[in-house]
């Protein structure tokens, strides 16, 4: 009797305590409205995914100290890690939309992950904007409507650039390409087979890696005796730094210029000095002289994550594009005027002049143009002392 | 450009001879495999970056404690992931030792962190010239200790009581028995040098591969397509299998491709296994009626 009595006490206070715990916020705060992250945090481009979570953090702080969207609503962040793993990834989308009502999803670096996201997208009516994944057929896709946006640099328009710097600047014809035996390294394939082939050059052979390989000394021995007088990269930062280490062994020195992949982790502690001896391309970089937004987002990240300065920012890229991602998609969400995935979709089309930390984007997006980002905004950088630097300032 | 090829496969041939000897120890010892090995030789390279270059630790000591570690993973994966499964004779110690594999990948990635170390080594810097092709010195070490380690393991069987233990239970458990060998802490002694084997393999590639939470992950797996080439009860034809394998390897990514790479290397698993499931270098077994 008295046992039962106990419980019975302490099932009613459990209860009173839920209750009030669930009902007190609700009534004081409006919903928040959700977007949501799926990216690599783990892995061997871990990096990307922080730098990226870096980038929305800092975004959604200002805009929620601004009084969040929709009157009053503040913005929500919810991530979820796909470890580089396509199948991984479409759960996760799922799961943010269906489950937490995400209304917006930000992808991450691996490009095969945002592939296979893209029904899910679809089918859910939920935009994707992509954040440094870079294959062409992520916002190519032939869909209308099309749910799949990016700030970020697109394979194709990077190949362009790439090809331009190895033939018209370093005067190269016979580069030798090296990339991963995946579907970002097939989007690039592609890519610069065209563009090498349309600037004159008579590319010598597309060598491919797997993920892990250990050693990359035989394929880059095809291109040597190819006659091969560059090398283009397309890597992350593990097996980039494989390729750079085999191609010092073999003792082959010849220009390497790299995608951007190789930013996403350690490549530069992976490398060592040879880290200074690759050419990579970036769509921000936070050295230099910043604009008004770039002073602030550089104090947020100071202030936040207890970054020191600029040569602190791992993998900038993430954390600069994100940071843009985030105020488009904050500026599509007030113009829908609801926080409905379609309805958001339609907005990011027709949003119009935002001051931003990698330019001023007259309209990020048209119904044509679900890239915000082009070849003009695209920089060529190095490493310095394990920094990423200009290659002008070096 | 041959020469090139066959020291960059011989390297990493020797490595996967020496963690196939792992499968081999503990085949021949319990009839079980430790499917967790990859991780084995991931964790010899992120516990010694951890104590020599994390904590600073002088290299001797390092290696010491990594490999006191090292034996105690095995005897951890044989006591919760082997042994109460090895009586009921059903396979779940290959799921187990599997899953005991991805939980260690997990917890280093909780532990060490995500991403990709460099293991500094003054011997992987400068390669050196030879034949024309280029050569890490670390790349001339790794077969060398992989190779004597593996000559001293197989002394080891022949010469001393305990690798005549061993053998012992390798032969038969009940016979073992009564010669009044302890056959479990037999097996537990198995899974220890096995899970040595491969830390020690990780040490070793640690500066010429990245450190990461799945950095054993492909080798563990090429390892035992190398055991089952070379015979799983074949010390000797699986230290001569994985190097051929690792410098075939190398070679037909070299002429042909990475592309064919695995194609051919495991096409040749399936080829040993349907005309030879002893191995190239075993010997069929008695079948004892």
């Amino acid at each position: 009797m008295w046992r039962s009595a106990v419980l019975r006490i302490v099932l009613a206070l459990t209860l009173a305590v839920t209750l009030t715990a669930t009902t007190v916020p609700a009534q004081q705060a409006k919903p928040p409205v959700v977007v949501a992250m799926v990216a690599a945090t783990s892995g061997g481009s871990a990096l990307s995914g922080e730098a990226i979570k870096r980038g929305l953090a800092v975004a959604i702080d200002e805009i929620n100290a601004k009084g969040g969207v929709l009157g009053g609503r503040k913005i929500e962040l919810v991530i979820r890690d796909e470890e580089g793993n396509p199948s991984k990834g479409v759960t996760a989308a799922r799961d943010v939309i269906e489950r937490e009502k995400a209304v917006a999803v930000f992808g991450g670096l691996h490009s095969p992950v945002g592939l296979a996201m893209l029904p899910v997208f679809h089918e859910l009516k939920v935009p994707y904007v992509g954040t440094w994944a870079a294959a062409t057929a992520i916002t190519r896709n032939g869909k209308s409507p099309n749910f799949m946006f990016r700030v970020s640099a697109n394979d194709d328009i990077v190949d362009h650039f790439l090809a331009k710097h190895v033939v018209e600047k370093l005067g190269k014809q016979k580069p030798g390409v090296i990339l991963e035996n995946t579907p970002w390294g097939a989007s690039n394939h592609e890519g610069l087979s065209k563009w090498l082939t349309k600037l004159g050059a008579q590319p010598v052979g597309f060598e491919k890696f797997n993920w892990g390989d250990p050693d990359m000394s035989p394929q880059l021995l095809r291109l040597r005796s190819g006659g091969a007088d560059a090398i283009v990269m397309v890597a992350n930062a593990p097996e980039g730094a494989q390729v750079v280490k085999s191609r010092a062994k073999i003792g082959w020195n010849v220009p390497t210029i790299s995608h951007w992949g190789i930013s996403g982790g350690r490549f530069a502690e992976l490398t060592g000095e040879l880290s200074e001896s690759v050419v990579f391309v970036q769509t921000y970089s936070f050295f230099g002289k910043q604009s008004e937004v770039g002073d602030r987002v550089i104090s947020a990240l100071k202030a936040k994550f207890g970054v020191k300065g600029p040569e602190d920012i791992l993998a900038p890229v993430g954390t600069a594009n994100a940071y843009d991602a985030m105020h488009i998609v904050a500026l599509a969400i007030e113009k829908a005027g609801a926080a409905d995935g379609a309805k958001i979709r339609d907005a990011l089309e027709s949003v119009g002049e935002y001051r931003g930390l990698i330019k001023t984007y007259k309209h990020p997006f048209t119904a044509e143009e679900h890239d915000a980002l082009n070849e003009n905004d695209y920089i060529l950088v190095t490493w310095k002392q394990g920094k990423i630097v200009p290659v002008a300032m070096k | 450009m041959l020469a090139q090829l066959f020291f960059s496969g011989l390297a990493l041939g020797s490595m996967y001879a020496l963690v196939a000897l792992g499968y081999n120890i503990t085949y021949a010892t319990s009839q079980t495999v430790n499917f967790s090995q990859g991780q084995s030789v991931m964790v010899g390279a992120v516990v010694a970056y951890a104590l020599y270059v994390g904590a600073g630790w002088p290299f001797p000591l390092a290696l010491a404690v990594t490999l006191i570690a090292l034996a105690v993973v095995g005897v951890i994966v044989e006591r919760i992931a082997v042994r109460p499964f090895l009586r009921s004779a059903s396979i779940a110690w290959l799921l187990a030792t599997i899953a005991l594999g991805i939980i260690a990948e997990n917890v280093v990635m909780l532990a060490f962190g995500k991403d990709a170390r460099a293991f500094p080594s003054k011997l992987a810097t400068t390669p050196w010239m030879i034949l024309g092709a280029g050569v890490y010195p670390h790349e001339l070490l790794v077969p060398m200790i992989g190779i004597a380690l593996m000559a001293a393991v197989e002394l080891g069987f022949r010469r001393t009581l305990a690798g005549k233990a061993l053998r012992a239970v390798a032969f038969s458990h009940e016979a073992a028995e009564l010669m009044g060998i302890d056959v479990n802490r037999t097996i537990t002694a198995a899974y220890a040098l096995s899970s040595l084997l491969a830390g020690v393999a990780g040490m070793l590639l640690a500066p010429l591969l990245n450190v990461s939470a799945t950095m054993g992950t492909t080798i563990g797996l090429k390892a035992f397509a190398v055991a089952i080439i070379g015979g799983m009860e074949s010390p000797r034809g699986i230290i001569v299998a994985g190097i051929l394998y690792g410098i075939f390897e190398a070679i037909v990514a070299g002429y042909l491709g990475t592309g064919v790479r695995e194609i051919l290397g495991f096409g040749l698993v399936i080829v040993v296994l349907l005309l030879r499931p002893w191995g190239l270098f075993g010997v069929p077994k008695l079948r004892r009626v």
